[in-house]
């Protein structure tokens, strides 16, 4: 009898217990906001309340007291209507060969792309011929040979992009300290960030009143923080496109931007187009599914219950 | 014709659209206009404090970008 009384006293706290973990989970923004606002009425109780809430505010986020987060996080980019969004969207292909021209003739000076070879451009962007003839222009350190040096070649089709730098020291020492990233996954690799690559390429503005970076560093709002070691790269005019688009600076925000995320993902116009296949399949399997249980079922649906209750 | 189009094209640079079309989404951003450039009077003013104007900044480039991201899209290639 006590045993039992004792174990129901042991379920009710428990169970208290999360009653007020939840109350305490909802009601942060409350306490929080009383807080600030210097009451400070301390009964046991709600000196806890105040304690436990002020920690789970600060894991929750809800506060909309705190406008310091703004810089922190960044300008939230916009959602750009890229071509290649929709469900059965492939890639613009001459958007990607100009990418790849506006890599090479910008970025690649400081940014690596180590995880693309020359071949994978090789009915994207450009035919084999090209691609052996982009890949010949660059040299590349191979070895060691039989007399066990290194020896410089010409590149192949199946070497990566080259590193600007020999590795990440190298590259913040000629960089003021900042790594310029490898960009071979980056509009992965960052949040929207397709977009957010757009944006930040085009968003170089002048800062707000009241904020200033430091020499060295450029004011980008859709960078978090604001201050970017990267100074504004593209300018009207900056490369000559081989198919005459007029290389304006969206332009060709646009088109590298189309060929990172191809870097990033070159799989995704396989992806949409086994998604729709599957999608299709699938649902003719599940309108079979329906109609074949719902034939098995059918007795036990038509059925009749009789109950013959004698009171 | 081919030829002529590659010499008018090298004389000039092209003209980046993205300034145009910001232009264009101001008349409907400009609350948040106002109250940046009231920001920028306080803190022009204030010569003690280390207050900034991010917070209106980022909600009038928020409104320029919402607007201006479909329509710069359709003047590109």
């Amino acid at each position: 009898m006590a045993g039992r009384l004792a174990r129901r006293s042991l379920l009710q706290t428990i169970r208290s217990g999360f009653y007020n973990a939840t109350i305490l989970k909802a009601a942060p923004a409350v306490s929080f906001a009383s807080s600030t606002r210097g009451e400070d009425h301390s009964t046991g109780l709600g000196s806890l309340f105040k304690a436990v809430a002020l920690g789970t505010a600060g894991l929750i986020g809800f506060s909309g007291v705190a406008y310091a987060d703004e810089a922190e996080h960044g300008l939230e980019a916009p959602s750009y209507p890229w071509p290649h969004n929709g469900i059965l969207s492939s890639y613009d292909h001459s958007s990607l060969r100009r990418g790849h021209q506006v890599y090479q003739q910008v970025c690649s000076a400081c940014h690596s792309m180590s995880l693309v070879a020359y071949r994978d451009l090789i009915g994207v962007a450009y035919t084999e011929d090209e691609v052996k003839a982009l890949a010949a222009e660059v040299e590349i350190e191979d070895g060691p040979n039989d007399e066990g040096e290194m020896y410089s070649r010409p590149g192949k089709p199946s070497d990566h992009f080259p590193k600007p730098y020999a590795n990440e020291a190298a590259a913040r020492f000629a960089n003021g300290g900042a790594y310029p990233p490898d960009l071979s996954l980056i509009t992965k690799a960052r949040h929207n960030g397709q977009n957010y690559v757009f944006a930040l390429l085009t968003g170089y503005r002048d800062p707000p009143a009241g904020v200033s970076v430091r020499e060295g560093l450029h004011y980008n709002p859709y960078f978090p923080g604001g201050a970017i070691a990267m100074p504004k790269m593209l300018t009207d005019g900056g490369v000559e496109y081989e198919d005459g688009t007029p290389a304006t600076e969206s332009q060709m925000a646009k088109d590298v931007t189309t060929f990172l995320s191809w870097a990033a993902e070159p799989e995704m116009e396989e992806r949409k187009l086994m998604g729709f296949k599957l999608i299709f399949v699938l649902s003719l399997v599940l309108v079979t599914a329906g109609y074949y249980k719902r034939w098995k079922w059918s007795p036990i649906k038509s059925r009749r219950l009789i109950v013959d209750a004698i009171n | 014709m081919a030829s002529l189009a590659i010499t008018v094209a090298a004389s000039e640079d092209p003209v980046d659209p993205k300034p145009e079309v910001e232009e264009l989404g101001k008349p409907r951003c400009a609350k948040q206009w106002l109250a940046y450039q009231s920001c920028v009077k306080r803190v022009d003013e204030d010569s003690v404090g280390q207050n900034h104007c991010t917070g209106q900044y980022f909600d009038y480039w928020g409104c320029i970008d919402n607007f201006a991201a479909n329509k710069l899209f359709e003047r590109l290639k």
